[in-house]
């Protein structure tokens, strides 16, 4: 079943020349994780916003369990779209105890049921025995579990999250958010979860929507995203690849450093990019290769080498940790990758 | 979050309040009759500009001078007895200018004052002492109590200064001479001109202490023609010209209040290092003393002691404690219900312009923001001018009535519960209130039970600063009060003015007390004493 709808979503703010968010649809299923991803100012806070109705949408549909929140002629103030939300610094009410800031959604409720339901959350989230204090006297990690426990006590159709492990320090984070997916797991919740992090977005999310400059690059689960970027941008952001600059010739694409056996539909001598991550690309030491090795990083298993190609293009090779060659060795660097390699043409894959 | 209607037209409707009577001043001051204007530029007008900028200019120098050399001792010196001094220099803030321009001008007044008639009586002749009349008593007099404002503000600067800065400027080769003027002043700039322009406005305002040295300033001259001549076209002009004159000085103020900040605390802040006084320990030590002497134990003292002289005499003590409305009780009555009116008033209005210029920050926010800090710019003299000008045409029914004086006081003091509620509100993260709006509370529900509970310390600082600077107002409450509505301020200037200095002691020893209660809630609450 569908819970979140998003149609052709437009935001623009007062006096920024682009659009925030610039027609982005997607579509949520229940019990799923799916993680907007993306740099600073790509827009993702912004589409969070919308669907909680701290913003209102220029144009473009919003539907939440089949109910319309934001239309051209509808909009639902955030407090009656059922929606929960973590924020990214946390928000907790600092004049109110820990169990006062989970029972703050359940206004209306038995304080029986308060009681019981607030007791289980802290439970879940391991806080208990905390419940008597106040935010200032929690730590970081404390903090961000509380806010969690605190949006999903009135059971939300919907949880939005806002880079809620970006104010805990990095060794906590991966321990955060392996507890944070587990509950939200067991609760079978569906979540809305923003990061810049593209191994915090592989990690949480059933599926990644990957935005840029307002806009939806690609949606997919984390391997289609990683393994077959759309886009060039993609590519970029999730994965350390290079791009190798090459010229589409019968046989497949020539390049800088020998001429690939891979067949494009493109006419020939169509400029093209090839993205190529270091474990693609091999080399031998040669005294009259095509590059030169300009430096070299131990990374325990192996060394990664970064290689200068005559015209200044750069590219990075992993190789066996036993091979050690010093900076400023010319060697032969060639393609070694067995599968296709993906290619862009004025951005967008072939 | 979009911005909620009803949020604009309250923050409109309350800009619109503080707005009216600074725009009736200018069309009143226009439509005068002609020859008004004609007399006056003939006459007295020059005469009263070259007055009125001579002390704003000589008083804020002096206020900049002491008020940064005072910082500078007791925040970055060695200084002996430094901790209780800075108590003390911020004092002053609580005694009205003019109860310390009462007492300096009874102990020295030329001829019967307390010290004259002592070195007469000594050498057995007149022997020459400094007057405390005229333009250099009045310098004198308003630069001992206006300093405070530009010593707490370099404090607060000196204070949050990182040392690294001074550090750098030693490392690249000066002394310490050449860093304090080459690298601290400069830097702690913007916030001392922000405040020498706030010092520039009281002056500009100033009617009590002037009226009592007898230097005729704008406001003073306004008053007279108020009270003595009944000329309100006159009264008019020279409103027109003195708010005009006033809203540069505050426009250049609104303008730094942003910028008001080089320095900022960042975690890694330590304080700078201290600097050695050496040989200047004792002076320096002398010139602080003699600051706080003049400023703040000299006139509490002397009050001290006038009241306990007032206790012991028969004649003195059944004048103060008649009953009914000419009572003591009723002066202090009086004065509290009215402050505190004007305080609760002045705060509930900042709230929806506050809420308005941070929560929502545009252009029109900014404007409403910026238009009920008018008040600054408007002095004593002028409201009471407009208030009667406006309430006698459009509402008669307020004449003479009490409410006057408060509204007098919330218009005039509205500017300081504002800043305070915008400050309060920008210290308070949006995301709270979105929390709350997602857990199910409307706008409403957020605003009571979310950000009215958190920004609460804020507001009642901003009361308490409100019900500070009302409580020692004085010529818009002579001008508006009604008959027999005393307050404390008014008692003590009319039975001074008469030369009962017993008789006024302790209602001015009462004010000063009840003055220094809410100061020190602030000076604690901005955590410049620890």
């Amino acid at each position: 079943m569908t819970t979140l709808e998003v149609r052709n979503l437009i935001k623009k703010f007062h006096g920024s020349e682009r659009s925030a968010v610039n027609d982005i649809s997607f579509e949520l299923s229940e019990d799923e994780i799916l993680a907007l991803v993306g740099p600073s100012g790509c827009g993702k806070t912004t589409t969070l916003r919308l669907i909680a109705g701290l913003e209102r949408p220029d144009s473009g549909l919003i539907r939440l369990n089949d109910r319309v929140v934001a239309s051209d002629s509808v909009f639902v103030p955030p407090e009656r779209r059922g929606v929960g939300m973590v924020f990214q610094d946390h928000a907790l009410f600092p004049h109110l105890t820990v169990f006062e800031n989970v029972a703050f959604g359940l206004r209306g409720k038995k304080p029986d049921e308060i009681r019981t339901t607030v007791g289980e959350m802290l439970h879940l989230v391991g806080l208990l025995p905390l419940s008597k204090r106040y935010p200032h006297a929690l730590s970081g990690g404390e903090r961000q579990r509380v806010a969690l426990a605190r949006a999903l006590a009135p059971r939300p159709i919907l949880l939005l999250m806002d880079e809620p492990f970006s104010s805990l320090d990095a060794d906590l984070r991966t321990e955060v958010r392996e507890h944070v997916r587990g509950i939200l797991k067991s609760m079978r919740a569906t979540v809305v979860f923003v990061t810049h992090d593209q191994d915090e977005a592989l990690f949480m999310g059933d599926r990644l929507a990957v935005l840029n400059r307002g806009e939806l690059e690609q949606i997919g689960t984390p391997e289609e995203i990683f393994h077959e970027s759309n886009t060039r941008f993609v590519a970029e952001f999730m994965g350390d690849s290079d791009f190798l600059r090459g010229r589409v010739v019968a046989g497949g694409i020539q390049t800088e450093i020998g001429l690939l056996n891979q067949i494009v539909d493109l006419p020939v001598s169509t400029p093209v990019e090839i993205a190529l991550r270091a474990d693609d690309i091999d080399f031998e030491v040669d005294g009259s290769g095509n590059s030169l090795i300009v430096g070299r990083f131990f990374r325990g298993a192996f060394n990664l080498y970064r290689l200068r190609l005559n015209s200044g293009q750069i590219l990075h090779a992993f190789t066996d940790h036993t091979k050690i060659l010093p900076v400023g060795t010319r060697v032969q660097a060639r393609v070694s990758a067995e599968h296709p390699l993906t290619v862009f043409s004025e951005y967008h894959t072939v | 979050m979009s911005i909620s209607p009803r949020l604009a037209v309250a923050a409109g409707l309350v800009a619109l309040f503080v707005a009216i009577p600074l725009v009736y001043i200018f069309i009143r001051a226009m439509g005068a009759e002609p020859e008004a204007w004609q007399r006056l530029l003939q006459t007295r007008l020059w005469k009263l500009l070259s007055n009125t900028l001579l002390l704003v200019v000589a008083v804020t120098s002096g206020a900049l001078l002491t008020g940064v050399s005072m910082a500078w001792l007791t925040e970055r010196t060695d200084l002996p007895g430094k901790k209780i001094f800075r108590w003390m220099l911020a004092m002053p803030l609580a005694v009205p200018a003019y109860i310390g321009g009462i007492v300096h001008l009874a102990l020295l007044r030329p001829r019967g004052g307390v010290i004259p008639q002592f070195l007469e009586s000594v050498f057995g002749q007149p022997v020459p002492t400094p007057s405390p009349l005229g333009f250099w008593g009045a310098a004198f007099i308003l630069t001992l109590f206006m300093y405070p404002y530009v010593y707490l503000l370099s404090g607060a600067a000196f204070r949050t200064l990182h040392a690294s800065l001074e550090e750098a400027a030693r490392v690249f080769g000066r002394t310490p001479m050449q860093t304090l003027f080459h690298v601290t002043l400069p830097a702690l700039r913007p916030g001392l001109t922000a405040g020498a322009l706030l010092v520039a406005l009281d002056i500009l305002a100033e009617y009590g202490t002037v009226a009592l040295l007898r230097y005729e300033t704008f406001s003073s001259a306004i008053f007279v023609q108020l009270s003595g001549r009944y000329d309100r076209s006159a009264a008019s002009v020279l409103s027109g010209i003195l708010v005009a004159l006033a809203i540069v000085i505050l426009w250049g103020e609104l303008r730094l209040q942003g910028q008001a900040r080089f320095t900022q605390m960042e975690s890694a802040w330590r304080p700078a290092p201290l600097v050695t006084l050496d040989r200047w320990r004792v002076p320096a030590f002398l010139l602080v003393l003699g600051v706080v002497s003049a400023s703040l134990l000299v006139p509490f003292t002397v009050l001290l002691i006038w009241s306990i002289e007032a206790f012991l005499d028969p004649q003195a003590m059944t004048v103060l404690f008649r009953t009914g409305s000419q009572g003591f009780g009723s002066y202090v009555w009086n004065s509290l219900w009215s402050t505190s009116a004007a305080a609760v008033i002045a705060v509930a209005l900042s709230l929806p312009v506050a809420l308005l210029a941070v929560r929502y920050p545009s252009r029109f926010s900014r404007f409403i923001s910026r238009l009920c800090q008018v008040g600054y710019a408007i002095p004593g003299v002028v409201i009471a001018l407009s208030l009667v000008l406006l309430v006698n045409r459009f509402l008669p029914f307020l004449y003479a009535t009490p409410f006057v004086v408060v509204i007098a006081y919330v218009l005039r003091h509205m500017p300081q519960a504002v800043r305070a509620s915008e400050s309060a509100l920008n210290q308070l993260s949006p995301s709270l209130e979105e929390a709350s709006r997602t857990l199910g509370r409307t706008s409403l529900q957020t605003l009571i039970q979310v950000t009215l509970p958190l920004i609460l310390p804020g507001l009642l600082a901003g009361g308490s600063l409100v019900f500070l600077t009302s409580l020692k107002e004085l010529p818009a409450t002579l001008l508006l009060r009604p008959a027999g509505f005393d307050t404390l301020a008014v008692r003590v200037w009319v039975w001074a003015g008469e030369g009962f200095y017993l008789q006024a002691a302790p209602a001015a020893l009462l004010l000063v007390l009840a003055s220094a209660l809410p100061l020190s809630f602030l000076l604690r609450r901005e955590q410049i004493f620890k």
